[in-house]
């Protein structure tokens, strides 16, 4: 009885001291890994409204990788001017590892010329069941488009895609690895 | 006395905090990490459930583990029986929460697709990485928790619980994949991955040093051989093994080994085999009945085969005896016990010794008995015949022992026997302090 309650005692006790180093984020409706993620974009609406707002614009989206795909001849060309040995940027197609989520895998191919990521798609994008596929087929141009922008891991994510988007980012951070960005 | 005490028991109240504390940490990664979206319907809340039980239960499994990992200071402190019955208490717990984590989750998950649970986990299966070895795992330990219901334990024999149990082992690192690679409070935390990836590598240390390099290490340095089988009466047999410095394990009469006869067929195994004489710096002796499987093949062992050991264990010593006034208490072949105990109590007390037994040749160590009681003046009652006759209970005990009920009673053999004796002392009105009892087919090693 009495170590039963010292079990309950330690129980509070390391339940306390990690609430009071970081107090829990009930109010976000994604896991807090993303949402920690520097870069963060301004406060997602709801998710339906963004998931929606992504299936109005395919569009805008689906242009994207082939505008981003332009501008790195021009930024290549630069470095290679100024400093010919710093033209050590890698060229080549990098596939991240697939990283699973609640809802299937995620696995990232990005496409580098001279240390630019130049394209960006998905591999694997969760598709098991029909609502999964709808939302991951919103969400993925959308990631591409942060992903071209970003040069790097810092993606705000998809609001309203949330597995979708960690898995993105975790495995575009092995892609980076891999590549060597 | 008092000193031990109060050391035994400051002891296990740390070892309590730490545990709650690591309780607590373990569900502040799933609080951390939960977010609106876990909640917000019937089947989200279902799911989360199912991970906390996850989280819960994989904890309590460890805790488990590490509660039968041999720990010297721990077993000193606390003592082999109570953490082994700490283990019993706690087993069912984590497979409840298991249990209950495989049931919600495939609910969890189904509910989401719309489609029957089989379905879903079949999906899971294929969707998931280490999945089916998940599985697999969840089948192990459910496994080693049925046989270890009283009433199927008692059915099987030692070898086959033994074997099914140590898949648990395997069924913990099998699962542990799937937590760290699906599990969303370790996907997007990297402190909660290194938590739980450094609580089960702490656990594998302690496994690993305790069970195996330090029972290994001391088998070797003691150098224990055997040395003689005895045949002692129809299929009991006598090992006396041989070793050196074996005053320095510190084993009394009425511990126990777990023993391991390193030949052909046999070294797979371990075996809990009470001393069934007081150890001496060079010998140690068990006597064995044919019980278990491996009891059989007890005959075909040979002279001179290594013997690897873990022990001593067991607090069924002298020195738990605080009245002047003794009762031994054996059933067949669990005189063993009784027989090196005897031994080991000093001249001042007082002892009477019941040994019951189907048949007139059950009577093991019958000789040995005799002349020990003779030579300190103990009084030794045979009772042959059937447990109808011989009811073991106050009214009768005190027939043959005038003072039962100001005695201290210790009691070896089958368990109806020892169920038994136990009533008896309740009905006599001996204090649990006072009730020592080793119920020698519940052993674990």
């Amino acid at each position: 009885m009495k170590r039963g309650l010292l079990i309950g005692v330690g129980t509070l006790g390391g339940l306390g001291a990690v609430f009071a180093i970081t107090p829990p984020q009930f109010g976000t409706s994604e896991p807090s890994g993303l949402s920690a993620l520097p870069g963060r974009a301004t406060s997602s609406s709801t998710p339906v409204a963004e998931a929606s707002k992504a299936a109005t614009e395919p569009t805008k989206s689906a242009s994207a990788p082939t505008k981003a795909a332009t501008k790195p001849t021009k930024s290549a060309a630069a470095p290679a001017q100024s400093a010919p040995a710093a033209s050590t940027g890698v060229t080549g197609t990098f596939d991240g590892d697939t990283s699973q989520t609640r809802w299937g895998p995620v696995q990232v191919r990005i496409v580098v010329k001279d240390g630019k990521i130049v394209a960006a798609s998905a591999l694997q994008s969760p598709n098991g069941d029909r609502r999964s596929a709808d939302i991951s087929r919103q969400a993925i141009p959308y990631l591409v488009q942060e992903t071209l922008a970003a040069q790097s891991d810092q993606i705000s994510g998809v609001g309203g895609a949330s597995y979708t988007s960690n898995g993105w980012y975790s495995s575009l951070q092995s892609a980076l690895k891999k590549a060597g960005l | 006395m008092s000193t031990q005490t109060v050391g035994k028991r400051s002891g296990a109240d740390w070892a309590s905090i730490i545990v709650g504390l690591g309780l607590g940490l373990t569900i502040a990664m799933f609080v951390e990490t939960t977010t609106q979206a876990d909640w917000n319907s019937v089947y989200a809340v279902v799911t989360s459930i199912s991970r906390i039980a996850a989280l819960v239960g994989s904890y309590l499994a460890l805790v488990g583990l590490v509660l039968v990992s041999r720990i010297s200071w721990v077993e000193k402190s606390v003592g082999h029986d109570r953490l082994v019955i700490w283990h019993r208490k706690l087993g069912p717990y984590s497979l409840y929460l298991i249990t209950a984590h495989v049931l919600f989750v495939i609910l969890g998950y189904a509910g989401v697709d719309q489609v029957p649970l089989a379905v879903e986990l079949w999906r899971m299966i294929l969707r998931f990485p280490w999945m089916l070895p998940a599985v697999i795992a969840f089948i192990f330990f459910a496994m080693a928790g049925i046989t270890s219901y009283k009433k199927a334990r008692a059915k099987m024999s030692y070898e086959t619980w033994w074997t099914i149990h140590l898949y648990t082992y395997l069924a913990i690192a099998l699962s542990f994949m799937h937590q760290i690679l699906t599990g969303p409070m370790f996907l997007s935390h990297p402190l909660n991955k290194a938590y739980w990836e450094f609580l089960y590598l702490y656990v594998a240390a302690i496994i690993i040093v305790w069970r195996l390099i330090i029972p290994t290490g001391r088998s070797l340095r003691h150098n224990l051989k055997i040395e003689k089988i005895v045949n002692e009466g129809p299929g009991v047999t006598s090992i006396i093994m041989k070793g050196r410095k074996l005053n320095k394990l510190g084993a009394q009469g009425g511990q126990f080994f777990g023993w391991r006869f390193m030949q052909k067929g046999q070294w797979w195994i371990s075996h809990p085999y009470s001393l069934s004489a007081a150890p001496t710096d060079e010998y140690m002796r068990v006597t064995v009945k044919e019980l278990g499987d491996h009891s059989k093949m007890v005959k075909n062992l040979k002279k001179g085969t290594r013997v690897f050991f873990e022990g001593p264990y067991g607090t069924f010593v002298a020195a738990k005896a605080s009245k002047g006034h003794i009762v031994l208490v054996g059933g067949g072949v669990g005189i063993t016990p009784l027989r090196a105990l005897l031994e080991e109590f000093d001249e001042s007390k007082s002892i009477d010794i019941l040994f019951r037994a189907s048949k007139e040749e059950d009577l093991v160590l019958r000789k040995e008995l005799d002349k020990l009681a003779d030579a300190r003046g103990a009084r030794v009652h045979y009772l042959v015949g059937s447990r109808k006759v011989h009811t073991m209970d106050a009214k009768y005990i005190s027939k043959f022992v005038p003072a039962f009920a100001d005695s201290d009673v210790y009691v070896c053999g089958p368990t109806p026997l020892v169920e038994a004796v136990r009533e008896a002392c309740k009905d006599a009105g001996i204090p649990k302090n006072r009730f020592h009892d080793e119920a020698f087919e519940f052993h674990s090693v």
